[in-house]
């Protein structure tokens, strides 16, 4: 409010005589005691620990929607023993387990029967040698590589091994689509019939 | 007693009671009138009196009246819905058959609720249309009119939510393409671009959604939730900024003498809300709400279509990464849309519908709107194109999500053609940085500094240089790569036979289908040919269509400046680029234009 004022009372005796010499600068160190002084200190702390509050409450509950517990089906599972099945893609067990396991004839793997664009189940087409994606018409082909639709990688495969008892378990928690790492390791279980 | 006969009435309302309930009599007087506005806490939302035009049916179709009842109508049938539905997966598709068959008036509630909600959408769309046209948000309502654009988006994500809450397949389906596009939001999303090293599908965007890795119990109740409180708790905050800011930013068409609100306005309020529930009862008891079979994590049905109104987007999500389509692309729209009011700098064609005039462009006729012939062009475009994509995805998508039109057949057992192949990063980069170097500005500064150098045609000269030069450059990065790109998986003659097979497919193309003909005739030599007149005619039009674009940059930089032109030319450039991308894909089955793999980057 001063500072408002000081100018107006020098406009009126400008007009009779020389402008007076600019006022004296205020003292650097009380400008600087307006500026950071204990009084702004205080109040900006203040609002300060009120924002940051306020803000960590908010986030808190954001944290708060990510449950630490989940309740979800198990990821693995046993899918019978490998001489149930005949040469080529099986979808036994698509319906219940959304996998789909390919026997070639030096051995086993397993796509996990979701598509690698946004999720949905693909159609397995026999005649055409293709997986087709109902949602936005992703193919893939027996390899589980893209061959037209807009998927972004190829289908995943899931991780298989024989169990104790024979039968083959896949683990659908353990995934890998790269050319070369999809094709051996715990990807592929070498299997042949004995003659 | 007087020889009066008792009147009940008459004794009624001398009673304190009643007094304390209503504190004016009904009489039609112009007092009584204010006062039914002024003294009722529903009605005093409304002026006491308002301008002639403003309350004309033909000026605002009474849009934004409907949306609000339209809300309410939701809210009520939605609450009664609450009683007989429990959201656990175990139990909702069974509540939601007893609804249907068991409860006296559940499936009439229902299909209630599911059609108002359709009807919401499309009456809060042409409400945004009608606001746009009429040029009512324009200062000094600009900020209603994001305020409206957050409702907008809201009213979507209250459908998003509801869908799943059937249980059903199509929610399901629905909800987990949608879900899945948060998983591939950048740097947040467990398969998007950029992640950040700690994120995993047990942590990422995707499961703050759905709560969980799967969508199940957990999802159900976040959507529930989502759908019957959280939400419409911020959209009625919202609204009632929106409804408060309409009084307080006046309203956009003032002429004609004033009228009372009551009853010009409230008649006409009452009249839309009639037809409207009329038309929700019609419908309602002529058409059921679907319900397909309960949802299945396992099994997709085929098609599997989203709701229409997110059809353009899923239609999207075919030309594009899901990155871009389903995170980039809405962000981009909701973002444009906001900075409309901020950006338009024209100040006229507010208070009436935009003036459209014939006009000649050359030989051909064109419905030019007048005073704002940009704005209204490029927003109607951008609302036709999304419409248009409704469509592709409503009638032109079937199994497989196999193109067909609309009168043929559907089969399950169509093979598919189409291949689809990147252009190498190099070339679809340089094609990138040549498309959107289109909207370089020639400012005055600088044309005045190449006039000194160049004489006065300089600057004309250079600039078309500069438009041809880019749709050459353009051409090339797409047509060359097509020829010569190091691309072991297609030997040359798929290369071309891409945009033949594409093209051939629709059986009335007998020319197309010639030319392919041709083609396997004279052998490479015909098609280096081809793909040489292609760069030509391409870069060509590509230019002319730039230097015709050149004389509106000038005048847009002028009047915008350099901060509001670079907005709105990125805007623009990116919505034609939408198309363009649509194209590449159609005809030239082209995927990625540049693509790194490792970081889920994909363009």
């Amino acid at each position: 409010m001063e500072m408002d004022a000081a100018p107006e009372a020098q406009s009126t005796p400008a007009q009779l005589a020389p402008p007076p010499p600019t006022p004296a600068k205020p003292d650097r160190w009380s400008l600087l005691e307006e500026r950071f002084g204990r009084r702004q200190f205080l109040l900006k702390t203040g609002w300060g620990c009120f924002w940051v509050f306020l803000g960590g409450w908010l986030l808190s509950n954001l944290r708060y929607l990510f449950p630490n517990v989940l309740y979800e089906a198990k990821l693995s599972f046993k899918a019978g023993r490998p001489e149930d099945y005949p040469l080529g893609l099986s979808e036994k067990w698509k319906k219940t387990q959304r996998v789909w396991i390919i026997r070639g004839p030096e051995g086993f793997y397993a796509f996990w029967a979701r598509c690698t664009h946004l999720g949905c189940t693909p159609n397995w087409f026999d005649a055409e040698g293709r997986f087709k994606c109902p949602c936005h018409g992703s193919n893939f082909n027996k390899n589980g590589d893209v061959i037209a639709g807009p998927a972004p990688k190829p289908l995943w495969r899931c991780a298989l091994a024989l169990a104790d008892d024979g039968q083959i378990v896949i683990d659908k928690g353990r995934l890998e689509n790269r050319p070369g790492s999809r094709e051996a390791g715990e990807f592929f279980l070498p299997y042949k019939e004995q003659a | 007693m007087s020889g009066e006969p008792f009147d009940a009435m008459k004794w009624l309302k001398k009673t304190k009671a009643w007094k304390s309930i209503f504190r004016h009599d009904f009489s039609d007087t112009p007092r009584t009138r204010l006062l039914r506005v002024f003294g009722n806490v529903f009605l005093h939302l409304q002026p006491v009196r308002v301008a002639k035009d403003a309350i004309r049916v033909s000026y605002t179709w009474g849009l934004g009246g409907l949306s609000f009842y339209l809300f309410l109508v939701l809210t009520v049938s939605g609450i009664l819905l609450m009683f007989y539905y429990r959201p656990t997966s175990a139990l909702a598709y069974q509540d939601m058959k007893d609804l249907s068959f068991a409860v006296t008036l559940g499936s009439f509630l229902r299909n209630i609720h599911r059609w108002a909600a359709h009807l919401m959408v499309v009456v809060v769309i042409l409400h945004m249309v009608r606001v746009f046209l009429t040029g009512a948000y324009k200062p000094p309502r600009e900020y209603n009119w994001v305020v409206g654009v957050f409702l907008l988006v809201m009213t979507l994500f209250l459908s998003y939510t509801g869908y799943l809450l059937p249980w059903d397949q199509l929610a399901l389906w629905a909800v987990t393409v949608g879900a899945q596009m948060a998983a591939n939001s950048p740097i947040l999303g467990n398969e998007g671009p950029f992640r950040l090293p700690f994120i995993t599908t047990a942590n990422d965007a995707r499961f703050g959604l759905i709560g969980g890795t799967v969508i199940g119990d957990a999802t159900l109740i976040r959507f529930y939730v989502l759908h019957c409180i959280a939400v419409p708790f911020l959209f009625s905050i919202f609204l009632c900024v929106h409804l408060w800011r309409v009084r307080k930013d006046s309203f956009s068409k003032q002429t004609g003498e004033k009228v009372d609100v009551w009853p010009h306005l409230v008649s006409r309020e009452f009249l839309a809300a009639l037809l409207a529930t009329v038309i929700l009862f019609v419908w309602s008891v002529v058409m059921a709400a679907p319900l397909e079979a309960e949802a299945n994590l396992n099994v997709t049905p085929n098609p599997s279509k989203a709701p229409w109104y997110f059809l353009g987007l899923q239609e999207l999500l075919v030309y594009f990464d899901p990155w871009i389509a389903g995170v980039v692309l809405p962000t981009v729209i909701i973002i444009g849309l906001i900075v409309i009011p901020y950006v338009d700098v024209n100040p006229k064609g507010v208070g009436y519908w935009a003036k459209m005039k014939w006009k000649r462009a050359g030989i051909i006729p064109v419905w030019y709107p007048e005073e704002r012939p940009f704005a209204v062009s490029i927003f109607m475009l951008g609302v036709l194109m999304w419409f248009v994509l409704i469509f592709i995805g409503t009638f032109c998508r079937g199994p497989n999500w196999d193109w067909y039109w609309p009168w043929e057949e559907w089969s399950h057992r169509r093979m598919t053609k189409m291949t689809l192949k990147n252009i190498p990063n190099l070339w679809g980069g340089l094609l990138l940085a040549a498309y959107f170097a289109l909207g370089t500005p020639l400012p005055q500064q600088t044309k005045e500094r190449i006039t000194a150098r160049l004489g006065p045609r300089g600057p004309a000269r250079l600039f078309a240089a500069l438009h041809v030069g880019l749709g050459l450059v353009m051409a090339a990065a797409l047509f060359v790569p097509l020829l010569i790109a190091p691309d072991a998986d297609y030997p040359l003659r798929s290369r071309y036979t891409t945009i033949f097979e594409a093209l051939g497919r629709s059986r009335n193309a007998p020319i197309v289908q010639a030319m392919y003909h041709a083609v396997h005739a004279a052998g490479p030599a015909a098609g280096y040919a081809l793909i040489a007149g292609f760069i030509l005619a391409v870069g060509g039009l590509l230019g002319w269509a730039g230097m015709a674009f050149g004389r509106l940059k000038e005048k847009m930089y002028g009047e915008l400046g350099p901060i509001k032109y670079a907005i709105v030319i990125g805007l623009l450039l990116m919505m034609f680029g939408v198309l363009g991308k649509v194209v590449l894909r159609l005809l030239f089955g082209i995927k990625y234009l540049f693509s790194l793999p490792t970081f889920n980057f994909n363009i």
